[in-house]
């Protein structure tokens, strides 16, 4: 099975395709927003991050970022061994923001009304043949 | 969605954004770049919402509020005030959402290069829910803008909060409607010997009930809602607070009913009397000699007087009808919108955050005229409360149920 490389352009690519393919509009609360994961300390050392945006619950752009972040309703900031867990399965997303070790800006009465939305958008990143 | 659609209009509405404005230029002019407020008295000033939860709202010299609100209930804070969503925050136990981090963080963008001066709200209170900043908030807000400079800014609301505008008056004067109809519930229940049987939280509950039928959003008082005492409770030397106990309420003994009623935080607060007979001549002694100190008290608050000016009067009124080593010599305590009670006007007398026994009423100011008589060698006492609007040439005594103690 073919396997790509947490983060890359072919990991993005195919989380795109996952993503529309799974999740309809009604799956996504029809949400427009904006989010940006942003992980510290890559393998390679750097800080890059993953833009979302949703568009009446159509994901409309998922890219990668890298040196000037743009702006996002919401910003989960974490290092990119926690994300890489969440990805795994071998944290939860809740646990990491309730022990700290992810850290979230932005309003969280929205946040937590979009909870299930983030799940949804992790259990699919999570069926993706990842090499980390 | 809400149903907070005051307008101009609407006898309750407050001008909330001529609030902030007002706050804002005296901001500017002490050199204040954010204010920090986390009072109960500051958030329903500002927010026009009850904040039962700890809350803070951060003030920008410019632009509108936010508040921040444990998260559980931050939904209903917006839903309630006058400010949307956006300016309704959540806090919670998360990276990057508990209190301090979220509030620091936001208010660091008011800030240039994280320099300036943020007002914040210190002090001490014999009112539990005051809500000054905690040593240790303060401690983690200090930490957290390393650069600011923290002062103690309260004085700008307290001073802003004094004279109050006629929504906030119409309000006080609703609530105050609204505990006339539970005094009314109560006589009721237990006029013609009705009251037999029936226990302190039991008055307490039917006027709690009546009211809320009426509107009333809750028995604000933290003094346990509704404060009913009978018997011996109602003489308790000095005392004036008295939550309703499960005692039985029993013939040839007082009766004491202090009801609390809220609307749109405008507070209620009533205390009327009864002798449950048959009442003895010297009980009735007492009652007169109360129902004729409030009448005189009433007769005398107004513009330009004072507490310290009040009592004396008072106590030589008391002291001319033999009674005065029954009374408690302060006739006032201070009220405003939900979390404003108990001190009068600024905090510039000569014990600091208590009544200023020297401050001079001003119209439009308002209190609670406030008396408590206690004979406990008797077992016998009478508490008046009632919100007053301070005028010109007298005062506008709020709660309208008839005067008297009668004899049930």
């Amino acid at each position: 099975m073919e396997r790509f490389r947490y983060l890359s352009q072919e990991w993005i690519e195919e989380a795109a395709k996952r993503l529309r393919a799974e999740l309809t509009p009604e799956k996504m609360k029809h949400v427009t927003s904006s989010m940006l994961t942003v992980y510290k300390s890559c393998p390679d050392g750097q800080e890059r991050a993953l833009y979302y945006k949703f568009t009446d619950g159509v994901i409309a752009e998922l890219s990668i970022r890298e040196g000037e972040l743009p702006e996002a309703e919401f910003r989960i900031i974490g290092d990119y061994e926690t994300f890489a867990k969440i990805s795994r399965a071998e944290l939860g997303s809740r646990a990491a923001l309730m022990s700290g070790k992810l850290i979230l800006k932005g309003n969280m009465v929205k946040a937590l009304s979009l909870a299930s939305v983030v799940d949804r958008l992790n259990k699919v990143l999570a069926t993706i043949p990842t090499e980390y | 969605m809400t149903e907070n659609t005051a307008t101009c209009a609407d006898p309750y509405f407050i001008d909330f954004p001529k609030r902030i404005h007002d706050l804002q230029a005296e901001m500017a002019n002490q050199g204040i770049d954010v204010y920090l407020g986390s009072r109960l008295r500051t958030l329903s000033w500002t927010l026009d919402a009850f904040c039962p939860w700890r809350s803070f709202v951060v003030i920008p010299r410019e632009g509108l509020p936010t508040a921040f609100t444990f998260v559980i209930d931050a939904a209903r804070v917006a839903d309630e005030s006058w400010l949307d969503a956006d300016h309704v925050l959540g806090y919670a136990p998360m990276g990057g959402q508990d209190q301090i981090t979220a509030i620091s963080d936001f208010i660091g963008q008011y800030l240039y290069n994280g320099q300036g001066m943020v007002g914040i709200e210190s002090g001490m209170s014999s009112y539990l829910p005051e809500g000054n900043l905690t040593h240790y908030e303060y401690e983690r807000f200090a930490e957290a803008l390393p650069q600011a400079r923290l002062i103690n800014a309260h004085d700008i609301i307290d001073r802003l909060s004094l004279i109050k505008d006629p929504g906030t008056i119409n309000r006080f004067r609703e609530a105050s409607r609204i505990v006339d109809v539970g005094h009314r519930a109560v006589y009721e229940a237990i006029q013609d010997g009705k009251y037999r049987g029936m226990t302190e939280t039991e008055i307490a509950g039917l006027a709690a009930y009546a009211m809320r039928k009426a509107g009333s959003e809750w028995e604000w008082s933290f003094t346990g809602g509704n404060e009913i005492a009978s018997g011996y409770r109602t003489g308790l030397a000095g005392g004036a607070c008295t939550p309703a106990t499960r005692r039985q309420l029993k013939p040839g003994e007082p009766l004491m009913v202090d009801i609390h009623a809220m609307f749109k935080l405008g507070l209620g607060d009533h205390s009327h009397n009864y002798l449950l007979g048959p009442a003895t001549p010297r009980q009735r002694w007492h009652a007169d000699n109360f129902v004729a100190l409030v009448n005189q008290c009433l007769k005398t608050y107004k513009a330009g007087t004072s507490p310290s000016k009040l009592a004396d009067e008072m106590m030589l009124f008391c002291e001319d009808g033999g009674f005065a080593e029954y009374m408690v010599p302060g006739f006032e305590h201070g009220i405003g919108m939900m979390g404003d009670e108990w001190r009068i006007g600024l905090n510039d007398g000569p014990f600091p955050y208590w009544t200023n026994p020297d401050h001079v009423y001003q119209p439009g100011e308002m209190l609670i005229c406030a008396i408590q008589y206690a004979c406990p060698e008797e077992n016998i006492g009478f508490r008046y409360e009632n919100p007053i609007l301070i005028t010109a040439d007298g005062c506008e005594a709020m709660s309208k149920f008839p005067l008297a103690i009668e004899e049930i």
